[in-house]
């Protein structure tokens, strides 16, 4: 992600000397890296290289499993403010709204279809009850799935397939108003149909948001990155440019490098 | 040989499936031949009209109605006390403990577990004594002394149930609510409880059905065979199992010896109620969800 392609763009994540580990056992040694508002930034890499890790330091949300370490500096430019995350006790509940995360599986909260979408709304930014109903429309709608889901809101959330609960995960993320959107294998546990979807979805979000996604199809990496970081025992080992992606050569090479 | 292994298991499971069936049929088949002769209003309230009996605005005699209301003040009680403890254990057990903490609280609650009802009795009964002799001259065996040692009794199930479920939850479906920017409060009460809810109140069940059934614990702090309607907390009073304990021991007659039976009919439709109850309750939070489903 050199200078000369992202051109004027300015970083809105910036990574120094990030060090993470659980329970004595270090994930990442020491990783920098910078990212992009407007940009899909795609981490790739083999299990086990520390992926998932790096994107749960970027909200804190490490802090949660037993044993968690944290060194280095992360700062995020929110609402064009610096937040220093690791630094002076920045709100913790504030920076997770501002930083969405969307898991591996879609992980539903107990209730309806607008349960969803209105309990993370009241707790986390106060919705007054009467805009509970067009706000869940209008989240509804930027995840494509009003359309789908317009006639049965009050419906288990469960009842919705596989690709329609990761858009309402999607679409949960959105109503909060994040900035930055942390994408964690969104398509793992979807069809071939399905994750095209989610994945139009994300491109058709990408100018708004700064998004960094986990992902371990190289085709995909092809259809969403501009940039590309390639991981491995947790540390970035390449950067690659949208060209470099398209590449047959660096194709060839990533495959043996990755996979 | 493994195959012959295999058919001598299988045969085995079959047996112990056949036993435990048999061993329900028969004690239902003999309660029933027993008891069910017995079971009508006179069982219950004796002479008294049962209107006025129900009220309590005559005394009953020769009925086991005061005892079905004592048993039944009783799990009240015991569950008022027992439940909001237990469950907090349970949440701080699953959630909030760690390292040396949750092992020697663990222990604590194990420990507890393998306390026989009979001790919890005798420290029901030693307490007194020596509420008597510090504190409080006039305490005496009673309703509320009864409770607490029942609550201390059942609070195990609770415990570990509840622990159970919660820690059941996935680990990434434990931190979805975190990472939406809820507090620690707010995924606990709107997101982990829900979740664990079933788990939860199995453990309810168990510790109600427990309360109901003991003697040995209320026959050293309270339980009398004659006290009449439960007055107060602090009074003594009369309760199924003892009721049944003290008719099969002390009958001095054909007649009172098959009133026990009654009673201990009595006491398993109450308790069968109560599992049913909660069967019930439990099935219709659990499918709550998939009919709406089969709706669609």
């Amino acid at each position: 992600m050199g200078p000369q392609e992202t051109g004027a763009l300015e970083p809105t994540v910036m990574v120094a000397g990030l060090h993470v580990g659980f329970e004595g056992r270090e994930v990442l040694h020491g990783l920098n890296a910078e990212f992009y508002r407007g940009h899909v930034a795609v981490i790739l890499g083999r299990s086990g290289s520390g992926k998932t890790t790096f994107l749960r330091a970027l909200n804190r949300l490490n802090e949660c499993f037993p044993g968690s370490a944290t060194r280095g500096s992360v700062k995020l430019k929110l609402q064009s403010e610096w937040w220093e995350i690791y630094g002076n006790a920045a709100p913790l509940t504030e920076l997770r709204r501002r930083v969405g995360m969307l898991f591996q599986t879609p992980h539903l909260l107990p209730g309806s279809i607008a349960d969803n979408l209105a309990l993370p709304g009241k707790l986390v930014l106060g919705w007054p009850r009467r805009e509970i109903a067009p706000r869940v429309e209008t989240a509804l709608r930027e995840a494509h799935l009003w359309e789908e889901v317009k006639d049965r809101l009050d419906a288990s959330a469960h009842t919705l397939s596989g690709g329609q609960q990761q858009r309402l995960c999607l679409a949960r993320l959105l109503a909060l108003e994040p900035e930055i959107l942390l994408v964690d294998e969104p398509t793992a546990s979807l069809d071939f149909r399905a994750s095209l979807k989610v994945e139009e979805l994300l491109l058709s979000l990408k100018d708004r948001y700064t998004i960094i996604a986990v992902s371990h199809s190289l085709s995909q990496a092809r259809r969403l990155a501009d940039a590309a970081l390639i991981f491995r025992e947790g540390a970035v080992v390449q950067h690659l440019e949208r060209a470099d992606l398209q590449a047959p050569e660096t194709l060839q090479t990533l495959l043996e490098e990755i996979f | 040989m493994i195959k012959g292994i295999t058919y001598l298991a299988q045969a085995w499971s079959w047996l112990a499936v056949a036993i435990t069936w048999g061993a329900v049929f028969l004690l239902l088949a003999f309660l029933g031949v027993r008891g069910l002769d017995t079971l009508n209003l006179a069982l219950l309230f004796g002479k008294t009209p049962a209107w006025q009996a129900i009220t309590g605005a005559l005394p009953v005699w020769h009925g086991i109605w005061p005892a079905c209301a004592g048993t039944v003040a009783l799990v009240l009680l015991s569950s008022l006390l027992a439940i909001p403890v237990g469950l907090a254990s349970g949440i701080y057990l699953a959630q909030y403990a760690g390292g040396p903490w949750k092992k020697w609280f663990s222990l604590a609650v194990e420990l507890l577990a393998g306390i026989p009802s009979i001790v919890m009795g005798l420290f029901g009964f030693a307490l007194i004594l020596f509420l008597r002799k510090t504190l409080a001259p006039q305490a005496n065996t009673c309703l509320l002394l009864s409770a607490v040692c029942l609550a201390l009794l059942v609070l195990p199930y609770l415990i570990l149930l509840t622990q159970t479920a919660l820690e059941a939850i996935p680990a990434d479906l434990k931190v979805v609510g975190l990472s939406l920017g809820f507090t620690p409060w707010q995924n606990l009460v709107q997101v982990l409880l829900p979740l664990a809810a079933r788990g939860i109140l199995s453990g309810v069940i168990l510790a109600v059905g427990r309360a109901a059934e003991d003697t040995a614990v209320i026959m050293l702090t309270g339980v009398v065979a004659n006290a009449g309607m439960p007055a107060g907390i602090l009074d003594k009073y009369e309760a199924l199992p003892f009721n049944i304990f003290y008719l099969a021991a002390e009958a001095r007659s054909e007649a009172e010896l098959a009133q026990g039976f009654g009673a201990a009919l009595i006491l398993l439709i109450l308790t069968g109620a109560l599992f049913l109850g909660a069967y019930y309750l439990q099935s219709t939070l659990s499918t709550a969800w998939d009919r709406k489903k089969l709706a669609l």
